[in-house]
């Protein structure tokens, strides 16, 4: 049986064969270290976390870039650009062509469709990456962390080379569960597993839901001297519309501003009347 | 030359969509209301701060109305010089919303006269970028 010095150095000397063999680790990693017996429990059960020392000290290729920053939706060009629903449109299935047509009806009557996330319901994504508030990025070597200044809305995009949950294990949630991988300059990630209630594509104009079937394939880049992320968004989703709905967004660095706690407090919209006037429609 | 900058800031605020966790189009646009009344509360708050002022009711001006004006997020407020206790309840002011389309007492926020005659405004809802400084 090995010593755990024993053990430790095997694993310094596995992390420099690699980082010679051309896998060099990020300068920020941490050293990798022994597991210990719970991670090595985890790793047979194959549930280690995304935050354990012996996952995070694993030897990684170096990421071409790290989102760790504030980000916030640019909209200098376009007033618009927070929204999904721009061109190139895709052609809606039957069923949201309904919701569509409804709430372009209310709209005309001065009236609001279906504003879930008015009251209260998650954004989800994709809405939730261009919310007006900043939104907080940290990237650590096996997940990317990603709280909004919107509802304190918390994304996770592992990085660590697991797999989807299976599908009758997964607990669908609004932001869905993302898994990332490097490709060359850009991350790509795969997100799936979403609530299909309560869910849209868009605010404040036309309706069109976002179901299940939801899957949202998105390619991470660093643009103009870091000082922009852009993602490209293709999403997916049989029963609202057809083939691939793509969609290109770019997010300006914040250095100047840090995101707050945002609850949606039961005594809110109380305080807020437009939310509960007779200009809402819920069904 | 400054001033005229701040202007055209402010002009781009004025038709450029408001931060609202709500779709805003239950409010016309169009239309504006002044609010000479008095500050029942004053809640700093995300992801919204609210006023609720007390107005003589039109048509019988020995009743009160109580208004409900949706301000942005306090992250954008302070850029316009706002504090959590730039108005108390009590305060006489004179409030300018755009209302909401179906006609009862609530306003999204365009403007507010302090006692002291100072007007208070809002910011766009944007950041990282110069206009946002």
């Amino acid at each position: 049986m090995m010593s755990p010095m024993t053990i430790r150095a095997a694993a310094a000397a596995a992390a420099v064969s690699l980082a010679v063999a051309g896998c060099s680790t990020a300068p920020s990693q941490p050293a990798p270290a022994a597991p210990t017996q719970a991670e090595a429990d985890a790793m047979a059960a194959g549930t280690l976390s995304a935050l354990a020392p012996a996952n995070l000290s694993k030897a990684r290729p170096t990421p071409p870039f790290d989102v760790t920053s504030n980000w916030f939706i640019d909209v200098s060009q376009d007033p618009k650009a927070w929204h999904f629903y721009l061109p190139p449109y895709p052609k809606l299935t039957a069923a949201a062509q309904q919701e569509f047509d409804t709430s372009m009806k209310y709209d005309a009557e001065g009236k609001v469709y279906k504003d879930d996330i008015g009251q209260c319901w998650p954004a989800g994504l994709p809405l939730i990456m261009t919310r007006y508030w900043p939104m907080a990025m940290i990237q650590k070597p096996t997940a990317i962390y990603m709280i909004s200044g919107f509802m304190n809305s918390v994304r996770i995009i592992y990085l660590d080379g697991r797999k989807h949950t299976a599908i009758d294990e997964i607990v669908r949630t609004y932001n869905g569960e993302s898994i990332g991988e490097w490709q060359g300059k850009e991350l790509v990630v795969d997100t799936i597993g979403f609530r299909g209630d309560h869910h849209w594509m868009d605010q404040d104009g036309p309706a069109i839901p976002a179901g299940e079937k939801l899957h949202i394939v998105e390619r991470f880049r660093m643009v103009n001297d870091g000082k922009q992320l852009e993602i490209e968004f293709t999403m997916t989703d049989p029963d609202h519309w057809e083939g691939e709905w793509k969609s290109t967004k770019r997010f300006n660095r914040v250095v100047d501003a840090d995101i707050q706690e945002v609850s949606c407090l039961p005594d809110l919209n109380q305080h807020l009347q437009s939310t509960t006037s007779k200009t809402q429609v819920f069904k | 030359m400054r001033k005229v900058l701040w202007s055209a800031v402010m002009a781009v605020a004025l038709v450029a969509p408001a931060l609202a966790h709500h779709s805003p189009a239950a409010f016309d646009r169009t239309k504006k209301v002044t609010l000479v009344g008095t500050v029942k509360e004053f809640r700093w708050q995300n992801p919204h701060t609210w006023i609720e002022v007390e107005v003589p009711d039109e048509k019988d001006k020995s009743k009160l109305v109580v208004w409900g004006v949706e301000l942005t997020s306090p992250t954008y407020l302070i850029r316009a010089g706002w504090k959590s206790n730039i108005i108390k309840p009590g305060d006489k002011v004179s409030v300018v919303v755009n209302p909401v389309r179906s006609g009862e007492p609530s306003g999204i926020f365009v403007s507010l006269t302090l006692p002291d005659g100072r007007e208070l405004l809002e910011r766009p809802a944007r950041l990282g970028t110069p206009e946002s400084k």
